[in-house]
């Protein structure tokens, strides 16, 4: 019999975390430095720089604002420190990540200059490395993960092979009460008929289609040949030819699983089971949204071999491609090439991603950890004023 | 009989390559949905991944894979034949 129960960080709120990590997080790009040297001091502390908080308003700052209190709020998060340029921002996101109940401070530079901002900065990360120190772990019902799931470089050996056996683990994973998000809204073009049958009710299957078509229709409006974009140029490398074939490979990985409703870009689901969420198909910034909306860990099926990685949530990777596993064997946790000739069937695969994912959320860390890919990229909607 | 070709439907015009294949090899197939084999000669040289027709397909036709329009031929395809974007085109992003 399967554990039902993991070994996990319960914080203030009731969120389950599978990681302990002490977040520094700039608010814009200019406190960026002060955060790379408080985490470089303060040792078991992480600075999530990106390149974005300056002078955006409308949806685009309320987007910003969402995804790095998100990240600072992520369960994998124990305490945060929050670096900005001037108070009003910084104190936004700082309180949002207060909401939580966890430990939170905040810093500004202007009127101090880098080296007070750093020095006070840095006593409260040590402060807070040293509390989340001593969080112990406790036994949590699988129900309580928050997991979700994407397709990078994909080939057609990811819907012959990883993505059926992700399908299969989905269903598995929904069956045990677990809630799952996937997204990449332009990556459905040719499947979105069977996506948006898929959902449980009508509200929700229209507010798909409203996202759909106007993502697609923002697409249309910038005249762009979109081959070499959707598919990229690694996936016709691979063998993909057009997008409606990476779509039909895509949905494999939900498996005949119904979906529960629409996501926005960076927001929580607010219920278990399976989500869609509203997003790019870009690796970097679907891994940050993802765990923006609080996912703990996130699976990745792999043709060519994306290495992505994400600061907040740990990141598996698998793979059915031979070529991939063999000369990119650092980055993949996943062979599951035995698939394509047979010799071992979808079943056995979702044995041993399930064996590897109980492991995971327990505390072994994914190759992503350990090489150190700690990709992060907040999206943006449109040009600053 | 070991397969170098997987396919996803009976009715799809493709397969796709699970070893690098060589112009001119007879190699079999095997249908995923039924565990029918099938069997087709390889005019071209197909990269493992990549896609060979498993019937002619004319120029303009659907070309179904997962038993699904995929895209459209961009001129008449013969069994055997690579199947990538030189012969093959997206119906939705033209």
């Amino acid at each position: 019999m399967r554990p039902i129960t993991f070994n996990g960080f319960r914080r203030t709120n009731g969120a389950v975390g599978i990681r302990n990590h002490v977040a520094i997080i700039p608010v814009d790009g200019l406190a960026n430095l002060a955060a790379k040297h408080v985490a470089h001091i303060a040792h078991g502390s992480e600075a999530f720089v990106h390149p974005f908080g300056e002078l955006q308003f409308g949806l685009d700052l309320e987007l910003t604002f969402k995804t790095v209190i998100g990240i600072g709020s992520n369960p994998n998060v124990a305490a945060a420190v929050v670096i900005g340029q001037e108070p009003e921002w910084t104190k936004i996101v700082a309180q949002g990540i207060a909401e939580t109940g966890k430990p939170v401070a905040y810093f500004t530079i202007e009127r101090y200059g880098d080296l007070a901002t750093i020095e006070k900065a840095t006593r409260k990360a040590i402060e807070f490395v040293q509390y989340s120190s001593e969080l112990q772990r406790e036994e949590i019902p699988i129900s309580e993960l928050v997991i979700s799931i994407k397709c990078s470089e994909s080939d057609p050996t990811s819907g012959h092979g990883s993505n059926p056996i992700l399908g299969k683990t989905v269903e598995m994973l929904l069956d045990m009460g677990t809630t799952i998000i996937f997204g990449e809204t332009t990556e459905l073009t040719g499947a979105e008929h069977t996506i948006a049958s898929r959902f449980k009710n009508q509200i929700e299957q229209e507010k798909f289609w409203q996202v759909y078509n106007e993502y697609i229709g923002f697409l249309k409006s910038q005249h762009a040949h979109l081959l070499g974009s959707q598919p990229t140029q690694g996936n016709i490398r691979g063998g993909l030819t057009t997008i409606e074939e990476k779509a039909w490979g895509n949905i494999q990985k939900i498996g005949q699983a119904m979906i529960e409703g629409v996501l926005h870009t960076a927001d929580s689901p607010p219920g278990k089971g399976l989500w869609f969420m509203n997003t790019s198909a870009s690796a970097v910034e679907v891994a940050t949204v993802f765990a923006a909306a609080g996912a703990t860990l996130q699976i990745i099926t792999t043709g060519q071999g994306n290495i992505v990685g994400n600061p907040v949530t740990p990141v598996i990777k698998m793979s059915a491609n031979p070529l991939t596993v063999s000369t990119m064997s650092e980055h993949i946790d996943l062979d599951v090439k035995e698939t394509l000739y047979r010799t071992k069937t979808f079943e056995q695969c979702k044995e041993m991603l399930m064996d590897l994912l109980i492991r995971t959320v327990n505390g072994r860390l994914t190759k992503s950890e350990v090489l150190g890919h700690r990709d992060f990229l907040p999206p943006k909607l449109y040009r600053n004023p | 009989m070991e397969h170098s070709i997987l396919i996803h439907k009976p009715e799809d015009h493709v397969g796709v390559a699970v070893r690098d294949i060589d112009s001119g090899e007879t190699v079999v197939g095997l249908i995923t949905e039924n565990n029918d084999l099938y069997e087709v000669k390889v005019i071209h040289k197909i990269p493992l991944g990549h896609k060979v027709a498993l019937k002619s397909v004319s120029d303009g036709e659907p070309i179904l894979i997962y038993g699904s329009n995929c895209g459209l031929a961009l001129d008449a395809i013969s069994k055997g034949e690579h199947v990538h974007v030189h012969n093959m085109v997206s119906a939705r992003w033209k």
